[in-house]
């Protein structure tokens, strides 16, 4: 539901600073706006990994690499607009991340992307199943069925068998 | 033995007659069945029978076509676990009659495999693409924990595009 009850002063997707957006939706539900918190984490943590990682991987990699950071950056800003829009104050990245596995060559960088698009997954799958507001639902499922083929191209390149698991997204 | 014509199963038959007279009924039902017990067939029901036909093709075609062996096989797996899981959650809603090995119908018959491995592969993806398709707009309307399930079987069928790309 879109409810504008005011006519807004900025709109919100032109907006540069998320925080500064007027409240132009109805507030979150507290799970709901857990959920999206955490997924906003892990949209930050995905950004991170995509800078971390072009360094261990050869150039054959770069398009790849672009495509998906480009994808992540955006799917950040969007929810941190979200968050925004509902009155949230979205969550800021961490400094820096401990990757489960320190990285120092090509297997470790591509591992560590599956684990950054698999942690995406599983909080997208974890806002869908915490929310009945259909735009958010819509946001979540994109985000779920793009990260999950994100991951498995990963996979793929990575040579780990299988290339997905039959349900993406579950913890 | 069931009985065949329960009054639920008329009213059900009779609603759905109803519906498929007057099309702009449908907004409406759909507004106030948003609970776990709905009047009309289970939408998952669906699902479920789309991932088993999936998977029988798949196991068809990987059986016939040994050059897609290993990624129809794959496939067949995934859409035999959504199948599974599909069908739990709605017998989960709506537990079937115990007398369910009398009334199960009998496997149809074999998947047509196409010859041309191209072909065969195509299907393949095409099931997937459809599938995918049919539960996009059901994430909406389905309750929360079916939302999650429904929309990780359609992140899968589009990662397993990816694997055939």
């Amino acid at each position: 539901m879109q409810e504008q009850p005011d006519p807004p002063v900025v709109d919100p997707t032109d907006a540069a600073q998320p925080t500064t957006v007027p409240a132009s939706l109805p507030p979150m539900a507290e799970d709901t706006l857990a959920a999206v918190q955490a997924a906003l984490g892990a949209e930050h943590a995905a950004v991170w990994v995509y800078g971390l990682v072009s360094a261990f991987l050869p150039a054959s990699f770069n398009t790849s690499i672009a495509q998906g950071a480009l994808a992540h950056r955006a799917r950040r800003d969007a929810t941190e607009r979200l968050l925004g829009a509902a009155g949230a104050v979205p969550r800021p990245a961490e400094p820096a991340y401990l990757p489960p596995r320190p990285v120092a060559d090509q297997a470790g960088a591509l591992a560590l992307l599956v684990t950054a698009e698999q942690d995406a997954t599983v909080a997208w799958r974890a806002v869908l199943e915490r929310t009945d507001d259909v735009d958010v639902r819509e946001t979540a499922a994109e985000a779920l069925v793009e990260e999950s083929v994100r991951a498995t191209r990963w996979r793929i390149a990575a040579g780990i068998d299988p290339a997905t698991p039959a349900f993406p997204g579950r913890p | 033995m069931t009985p065949r014509r329960s009054p639920a199963v008329l009213h059900r038959r009779a609603l759905l007659r109803a519906l498929a007279a007057g099309a702009v009924a449908l907004p409406l039902l759909s507004a106030c069945t948003s609970d776990d017990a709905p009047d009309g067939p289970d939408p998952l029901a669906a699902l479920a029978a789309r991932a088993e036909s999936d998977a029988a093709a798949a196991t068809a075609i990987a059986a016939a076509v040994p050059a897609l062996a290993a990624v129809a096989g794959e496939v067949a797996r995934v859409r035999a676990e959504h199948a599974q899981a599909l069908t739990a959650e709605v017998d989960r809603v709506s537990p079937p009659a115990g007398t369910a090995p009398a009334t199960t119908p009998p496997p149809s018959a074999a998947p047509q495999v196409p010859a041309d491995p191209a072909a065969a592969k195509a299907a393949v993806v095409k099931a997937l693409a459809d599938a995918e398709q049919q539960i996009t707009p059901l994430v909406a309307t389905v309750p929360r924990h079916r939302a999650g399930l429904i929309a990780s079987v359609a992140a899968a069928c589009a990662a397993l595009q990816e694997v055939l790309a």
